[in-house]
């Protein structure tokens, strides 16, 4: 099945989440090439082992139509039959738009998929993760948004040779581009996750989550809530509309446990969660529960570490 | 200025979901999506600067309209909405096809949404009307300024970057993009006047069709049976015990 493979540029090469379905597409041995789409110069995308093109946007203009416009083009040209995304900001805006030219609905959350009969069956995840639904596309393009942290990644050696395409400025202009500081160990690959919920009452506690990372050498998360808040940036929410983790150690710190927070650690090796009620939802999930104040456990646990 | 808001009923979410032959089970009264408080807060408040007018649109059954009621009373002027049962279980782009079609009866020239429904979360549905409207689309809006010009952030992967809105666009914004106001009585009582529209869907044109067939879902048991501790001054020790067991400290 001739498939193109979205890709996505982070810290100048391809994402994880590019990387983990060019394993799953290998291992399935789709007629792969990767078309990956950014903004930075000469980032590290090309491979021996595949076809890579650049679709390079400007960071100075909002010009995703355009470059859906040319992934049509690529798509129609070379007889694409599936197209695989992570589902992210970005795919998910360039896939929706892939999806009204080519009159295929995509499939967004998806965790897994197969090839039966040259059809494409997709396993994704409903209801925040409470249930997976499969599905059997019929139309003849397929077009698959996966959530992050499906696959494992592909091990394989990244070089600078690929096609480079540029694409038109839009007339909507980008000001003000801000990036967080990244520091610190990272939600994605630190081995243990520290997440904080509303259950630590107040902002300023945050810090008590905090002195505990800083002795695990942990990667701090939070909730939706106190990302809302404002106690925390949206790069460490963790859940469905945030990040997707799976540490040897989670450690639940003041959090309900709702089904779209659980879809992003329930994968994780061991959980701890530190709740005062004994009826919230965390427990179920729970390799080891405490029944208490996080305000008094956890400046126990720093103390004594 | 026409201010079109894409809003969803869907089953109260304090309620458990269930689900017939793969399709959400929906009772006769549901409520507004909480997601889409957030799309409706933005278009009320570009109305006050551009004087326009505010619709709602949506597509499922409608009920006993409770949630189409709920938008009406934070402010919207009007509701339009197409209840049909050959859209049962439509997939995205089906309904993403439906409301362009009631946006251009609205003559719409900003059309708002959530970044995801509550119930469906496909996460599509806003680009896809972009894409069938021919319209800029600027997705993932965390915050708004309304001065001279509208300023809008947009969340990206690494961080946020700002655009200026332009006069005619498809906005999706995200939960927390904006804080939602509350009705009060007054506001509830004023909506009872307000004309809620039956659209008929054999009167739009409907630009996409079923592709996914639905073969199976199944329930994930979460429960793991893990050690439950009642904190007496002391668990601290079981978690420190814990974390040496699995070599973190
Ligand atoms: C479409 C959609 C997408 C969403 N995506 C996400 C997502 O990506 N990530 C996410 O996290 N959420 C997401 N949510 C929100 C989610 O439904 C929950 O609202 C959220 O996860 C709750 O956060 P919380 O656990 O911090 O707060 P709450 O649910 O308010 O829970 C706080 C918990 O703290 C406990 N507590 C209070 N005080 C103490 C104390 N002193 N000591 C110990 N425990 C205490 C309480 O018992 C309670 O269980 C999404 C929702 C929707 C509708
Ligand atoms: N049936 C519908 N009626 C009205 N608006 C909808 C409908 N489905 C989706 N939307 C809009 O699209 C947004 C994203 O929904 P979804 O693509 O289902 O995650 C929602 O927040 C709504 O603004």
């Amino acid at each position: 099945m001739k498939t193109l493979i979205l890709g996505e540029v982070i810290d100048n090469k391809l994402s994880s989440g590019t990387l983990e379905i060019i394993n799953k597409a290998s291992g399935l041995g789709l007629d792969f090439k990767v078309v990956t789409v950014g903004s930075v110069e000469s980032p590290v995308l090309g491979s021996s082992t595949f076809q890579q093109t650049y679709i390079k946007r400007s960071a100075e203009s909002l010009q995703f139509n355009n470059v859906a416009d040319k992934l049509s083009q690529i798509i129609q040209e070379e007889n694409i039959s599936l197209v695989l995304a992570p589902s992210t900001y970005q795919s998910r805006d360039l896939v929706s738009f892939l999806s009204v030219d080519l009159s295929s609905s995509p499939v967004s959350n998806v965790i897994d998929f197969d090839i039966q009969d040259s059809a494409v069956i997709t396993t994704n995840s409903i209801n925040g993760g409470e249930s997976i639904y499969k599905t059997k596309i019929t139309s003849s393009h397929s077009l698959l948004l996966i959530r992050p942290k499906s696959f494992d990644p592909i091990d394989i050696e990244l070089n600078s040779e690929y096609e480079t395409i540029e694409v038109e400025n839009s007339s909507i202009e980008i000001f003000d581009v801000f990036k967080e500081e990244k520091s610190g160990p990272q939600l994605e690959d630190s081995k243990i996750v520290i997440s904080a919920g509303r259950g630590m009452v107040e902002k300023e506690n945050l810090s008590l989550v905090e002195d505990l990372a800083n002795k695990l050498n942990a990667a701090i998360g939070g909730t939706r809530a106190i990302v809302d808040a404002g106690w925390m940036p949206y790069s460490q929410q963790v859940g469905q509309t945030g990040k997707t983790v799976k540490p040897d150690v989670y450690i639940a710190c003041g959090i309900s446990g709702a089904t779209q927070h659980q879809v992003g650690m329930k994968d994780s090796k061991f959980i701890i969660a530190i709740n005062k009620d004994e009826e919230a939802p965390i427990f179920q999930l729970a390799d080891l529960g405490i029944v208490g104040d996080t305000l008094s456990v956890i400046p126990k646990i720093n103390e004594n570490i | 200025m026409n201010i079109t808001v894409c809003a969803k009923q869907i089953p109260d979410p304090a309620n458990e979901i269930t689900y017939d032959n793969g399709l959400i089970s929906r009772p006769d009264e549901q409520v507004l999506d909480d997601t889409d408080r957030y799309g409706i807060e933005i278009a009320l408040q570009l109305r006050e600067k551009y004087d326009g007018e505010v619709t709602v649109i949506s597509m499922g059954p409608a009920g006993t309209q409770k949630g189409l009621q709920q938008a009406l009373q934070m402010g919207a002027d009007k509701t339009l909405y197409v209840d049909d049962d050959s859209l049962k279980g439509a997939n995205s782009l089906m309904t993403a096809s439906i409301l362009s079609e009631l946006a251009k009866t609205t003559d719409a020239d900003i059309v708002i949404f959530g970044t995801e429904s509550t119930d469906g979360y496909t996460g599509t549905v806003p680009q896809q009307v972009a894409r069938f409207l021919n319209l800029d689309c600027i997705s993932y809006i965390k915050a708004i300024e309304i001065s001279d010009n509208v300023t809008l952030t947009r969340q990206t992967i690494e961080g946020s970057e700002k655009v200026t809105m332009p006069e005619k666009c498809v906005l999706s914004v995200t939960a927390g993009g904006v804080e939602p106001r509350y009705p009060n009585f007054k506001d509830i009582m004023a909506a009872k006047q307000k004309p809620i529209e039956k659209v008929e869907l054999s009167s739009l044109n409907m630009n996409a069709s079923q592709n996914l067939e639905f073969l199976d879902i199944e329930k994930i048991e979460n429960s793991k049976n893990g050690e439950t501790i009642i904190d007496e001054g002391e668990a601290y020790q079981v978690v420190i015990e814990k974390l040496k067991e699995l070599k973190v400290i």
